[in-house]
């Protein structure tokens, strides 16, 4: 998966998949490939989801800048 | 005796010199009910009534004093406060010192200065072009949020709280600083500095968290004046400059700051910008679920589609000449072990989540393959059966004439005639030496 993958172009790109697969009468290599890009888009989008969980950080402004300057 | 005053060739007295000044002053119209404007300092009232001050601005500074009962005093002047006086120039000439004796003193509205270089900042900055510059992009899924505003805040506990609404725990660092008084823009702007530090990626994988790719700042509602370190040229400066996007979250809907005019989003409240900012988890959930099984539909029906499509092959193959056949079956034979190997490649890659979906592709495959396989095996165990060497291994021989043509009644043989017979293991030429047909099987 490229560095500059976004969330955003995942799911445009996964809407895309989904519509191709769904039209049918692809030939199975390309099934084979779509299904792959599918399976990688869904892991790295459930790992977007996943990544923005994380602590509540409550801080004075003088105690950040202490923190930032050590 | 000459008067003094004729005293023209000496030194003048520095009384008569200082008089001299007075009345200069006192004549002349430009020193006298002259309208001033200024901020007042060491604003002191004494007992006897008179009041002293000192006017000033950026440029300068004079004493001023109000007698006793000369003017009224509007209360809401005090110290700090901008008035306009009307008053006259005079010098005191015991002690030289040159102050206004105001006639009459007025508050200025501290906001019409304040609006006014509201005013002069936006134009300023329309004329360097920040207005118009491009705004960064908020991001879709932010990772790591820093909210800059008044620790314990009502703002702040809504924005919380809503936030975790919309998607429970996402990442949040909150700067705490004052967000009105004479504080309050230095501190705006050090708490965008602090975010704008910990949105570096060295920083950030020191600290051992994501990179901070957003910032709010703002507070809640409050007067014009409280809202005012929102206006001013450091914190529209440290906003335009902040390298991720910024989202200015100032009061109420009406209120509309410079912070607001520079800031790459305008939220209208607080509450607004995490509207706007944080996205319902459930509903991306929901919407990757969907895809997930979207394209597991979409992927076995065609796989049904293509073993479908081998049974067709299969039924043809039962019409078709001998070789053909073993042709076929190996061709068949060949695409099954592909086709297996591939859905084992692509689809053992899968994991955790993903895993149950590869293992559902993989077994459906898998079966589809299976059975087609059996089939063939059944199929091919058939034809192998009837094939003539089979029946040679039993004991039989086969008869065929010199040029291969199978020879099985006796019709089609001379007496004299070479023969070749077929046996498990070989073949033997042979001569007809006598033909004796069965009477049964003839007329």
């Amino acid at each position: 998966m490229s560095k500059e993958m976004s969330y955003g172009i995942a799911i445009k790109r996964l809407e895309e998949i989904v519509a191709d697969l769904e039209r049918g009468g692809i030939a199975l290599d390309e099934t084979l490939k779509l299904y792959e890009e599918g399976a990688k888009l869904l892991e790295f989008c459930q790992q977007e989801l996943a990544s923005a969980e994380g602590r509540l950080n409550e801080m004075r402004l003088s105690e950040i800048e202490e923190k930032l300057s050590e | 005796m000459r008067g003094s005053s004729e005293l023209t060739t000496g030194p003048i007295p520095v009384g008569q010199f200082v008089n001299l000044i007075r009345s200069t002053i006192r004549n002349d119209s430009l020193f006298q009910n002259q309208v001033i404007k200024g901020e007042i300092t060491q604003w002191k009232s004494y007992p006897s009534g008179h009041t002293y001050f000192t006017l000033r601005d950026s440029d300068g500074q004079i004493s001023a004093v109000i007698w006793q009962g000369r003017c009224t005093i509007d209360s809401s002047i005090s110290e700090g406060s901008v008035v306009v006086v009307i008053a006259n120039l005079d010098l005191y000439a015991k002690s030289g010192r040159i102050q206004l004796i105001v006639n009459r003193i007025e508050p200025i509205n501290k906001l019409g200065v304040l609006e006014e270089q509201r005013k002069q900042l936006i134009e300023l900055l329309r004329s360097e072009g920040v207005l118009d510059r491009p705004r960064k992009a908020l991001p879709s899924i932010p990772k790591h949020i820093a909210i800059i505003t008044g620790v314990g805040s009502a703002a702040l506990a809504d924005m919380n709280r809503l936030a975790e609404n919309r998607w429970p725990g996402i990442r949040r660092t909150v700067i705490g600083v004052t967000v009105q008084g004479n504080l309050a823009p230095n501190e705006i702007v050090r708490g965008i500095l602090a975010a704008g530090k910990l949105a570096n990626f060295d920083i950030a994988r020191r600290l051992n968290q994501p990179p901070v790719d957003v910032i709010i700042v703002g507070r809640g509602g409050g007067s014009p004046e409280d809202l005012w370190a929102f206006n001013l040229e450091p914190v529209a400066r440290a906003i335009i400059a902040s390298a991720v996007p910024v989202i200015s979250a100032v009061g109420h809907e009406s209120d509309m700051l410079v912070a607001d005019l520079v800031a790459d989003l305008r939220a209208s409240t607080p509450s607004n910008a995490i509207e706007r900012l944080v996205p319902e988890f459930d509903q991306h959930q929901m919407m990757i679920l969907n895809f997930e099984l979207r394209i597991t539909d979409a992927t076995t029906r065609m796989f049904v589609d293509w073993r479908n499509n081998l049974r067709l092959l299969q039924s043809k193959l039962l019409n078709a000449p001998l070789q053909g056949v073993y042709n076929a079956n190996q061709q068949i034979t060949d695409l099954s072990n592909r086709l297996t190997t591939a859905v084992i490649n692509k689809f053992g890659q899968s994991k955790q989540k993903l895993a149950s979906l590869g293992n559902l592709m993989m077994l459906a495959a898998q079966q589809s393959i299976a059975v087609e396989k059996t089939k063939l095996a059944v199929f091919a165990s058939a034809l192998n059966s009837a094939h003539p060497n089979n029946v040679l291994q039993r004991g039989y021989s086969m008869i065929s004439d010199e040029k291969g043509q199978i020879i099985s009644r006796t019709d089609d043989l001379d007496e004299g005639q070479n023969i070749i017979l077929a046996l498990a293991d070989g073949t033997a030429k042979a001569t007809v030496e006598e033909i004796r047909k069965e009477s049964g099987n003839d007329e």
